[in-house]
């Protein structure tokens, strides 16, 4: 109990997810499209160092590319709610959409390159 | 069927952080029996300390929102159905709200950030009464149904950003900002849009209120409808400044932990990036490429009166990398002279290749001649072939680079 004048002490505020043994599937899908994106951003951040090192490396190159294309999916996913170009509804239609969209274009281009 | 609830307790005569009580009950019919049944149950059945708080039953009064098995929603509104069959029901308070007692949660931080939007009606003080807007017109279609929340606080609960950016209004403060934003009818636009603005790009369209909703209201749209309002209401004046004080006190707040670690994470990251990309760039432009010399072919294999191409490889360092340079060299060779020219067109740097038939060096691209001492004949080369130095060591013809 606090020293001052009121008898009763209220408790912070609980986190999302803090005792919550039901975190993971209280994390849907619009919150992990904001997560991996994040999460692929650190990863370019790392990737275009080895790139900038290892410039002819195939698989870091591949890795860059996926990794590239799948930031900006969920960015374009973004771009597009904000502008109203597709209703909120569709929001989770977006994300498999356009990730799967950019996952097909990046691997014709790499086929097509090499 | 017996059901096993673990239901969040906390005493405020105790402080400390909270706990789980486990009870079990008989549930009846579970499609007819509601969270908020259970409660009232387990208050006059087998614990009469449990707080929670409700009033209306009928998903009216918003106030019984807590989280449920993980997701937020009214407790008048959850049936015991919904939670799978023979599963445990895990029940907390709202997240990001002061706890009073048990399931109970000082809602005031809700409602002071849902004042900050003025969130009451005020007519314009012109205009024609009664103001006629037909309910299938476009702008009482887009506010739809984002006028019936019932100020139950499930969202701010399911919002990470409400917790992490102090300032954030919070989707149902934002939501509220938005119906009577897009109201004609509404005499404080510029003022709303003010306040509004200020905080709704805190949102990182997670979502998470969209989905929570009891009334199936899509806050997130509502803040995206804000923000588009930015594009057509330039602001005519500047945005209010934080006095000073405020200001001061921000920096005189210790750095908490997480602020500390995003800031060397992004710190880290920026001087990493900055680091390589500077390396990269100027480089090659200032540390100086040593010279070497190359070996390109055995002298005996040139033939007076020949011109000769001979390719030769060679390692550079560009910056942080080594790259292995593979280029032709076109020896000409007449009986009383050697000339080694660079293959690289002067014009834009395509390579350029002997014609024996027209006795000319020609450059593809361009349409660049050269005559056999590389002076230019035709085309936009603007100078003659560049020369390598060449020496000749034990029978070897060498060419410096670099």
């Amino acid at each position: 109990m606090n020293g001052n004048d009121n008898p009763i002490e209220y408790r912070k505020p609980l986190k999302r997810g803090e005792l919550d043994p039901h975190r993971t599937e209280n994390t849907r899908i619009g919150m992990w499209a904001w997560i991996w994106q994040r999460t692929s951003a650190l990863a370019l951040v790392v990737l275009v160092a080895l790139h900038l090192t290892l410039t002819y490396n195939l698989l870091i190159q591949f890795l860059l590319l996926l990794t590239v294309t799948f930031h900006a999916a969920l960015g374009l996913r973004v771009v597009l709610l904000d502008f109203n170009l597709v209703s909120v509804k569709y929001h989770r239609a977006l994300i498999w959409g356009l990730v799967a969209l950019g996952a097909v274009v990046t691997l014709i281009v790499w086929f097509k390159i090499y | 069927m017996r059901r096993n609830i673990r239901v969040f307790r906390y005493d405020p005569r105790q402080a400390g952080s909270g706990h789980f009580d486990r009870y079990s009950l008989e549930v009846g019919a579970e499609t007819t029996t509601t969270i908020l049944d259970v409660l009232l149950r387990l208050q006059q059945e087998q614990d009469p300390t449990l707080a929670f708080r409700f009033a209306c039953r009928v998903n009216m009064c918003g106030s019984c929102g807590m989280v449920i098995n993980g997701k937020e929603a009214l407790a008048c509104k959850t049936n015991v159905s919904e939670i799978p069959a023979g599963g445990e029901i895990t029940i907390r308070p709202l997240n990001h709200f002061p706890v009073i007692k048990d399931l109970v949660v000082d809602m005031a931080p809700f409602f002071e950030k849902y004042e900050s939007v003025l969130p009451f009606f005020e007519p314009k003080r012109e205009g024609t009464e009664p103001a006629q807007i037909r309910p299938d017109s476009r702008e009482r279609l887009a506010i739809a149904g984002a006028t019936e929340c019932i100020a139950c606080g499930c969202c701010v609960s399911s919002c990470t950003m409400a917790y992490y950016h102090e300032g954030y209004a919070g989707p149902a403060a934002l939501n509220r900002a938005f119906t009577l934003l897009a109201d004609s009818r509404d005499g404080l636009f510029a003022e709303r849009l003010d306040r509004a603005l200020l905080s709704c790009y805190d949102c990182r369209t997670e979502f998470n209120c969209t989905e929570v909703c009891p009334k199936g209201i899509s806050p997130t749209r509502a803040i995206k409808y804000i923000q588009r309002l930015a594009l057509t209401h330039p602001a005519e004046e500047s945005l209010p400044v934080s006095p000073v004080e405020e200001v001061m006190e921000q920096i005189r707040q210790p750095l908490d932990r997480r602020a500390w670690v995003a800031g060397a994470l992004g710190a880290g990251a920026a001087a990493v990036l900055g680091a390589l990309g500077i390396g990269a760039v100027a480089g090659p432009a200032l540390s100086k490429t040593p010279k070497q010399w190359v070996p390109v072919a055995p002298l005996d294999n040139l033939r007076a009166g020949d011109v000769t191409t001979a390719p030769i490889h060679y390692d550079i360092q560009r910056g942080i990398y080594t790259q292995r340079v593979s280029v032709p060299v076109l020896v000409s060779r007449t009986a009383s002279e050697l000339i080694c020219f660079n293959a690289t067109c002067p014009h834009l740097g395509c390579t350029v290749r002997w014609d024996g038939h027209s006795s000319r060096f020609r450059c593809a691209c361009h349409g660049g001649n050269f005559d056999r001492d590389g002076e230019v004949l035709a085309g936009p080369p603007p100078r003659p072939l560049d020369r390598y130095v060449y020496k000749v060591d034990s029978g070897q013809l060498l060419v410096e680079v670099g």
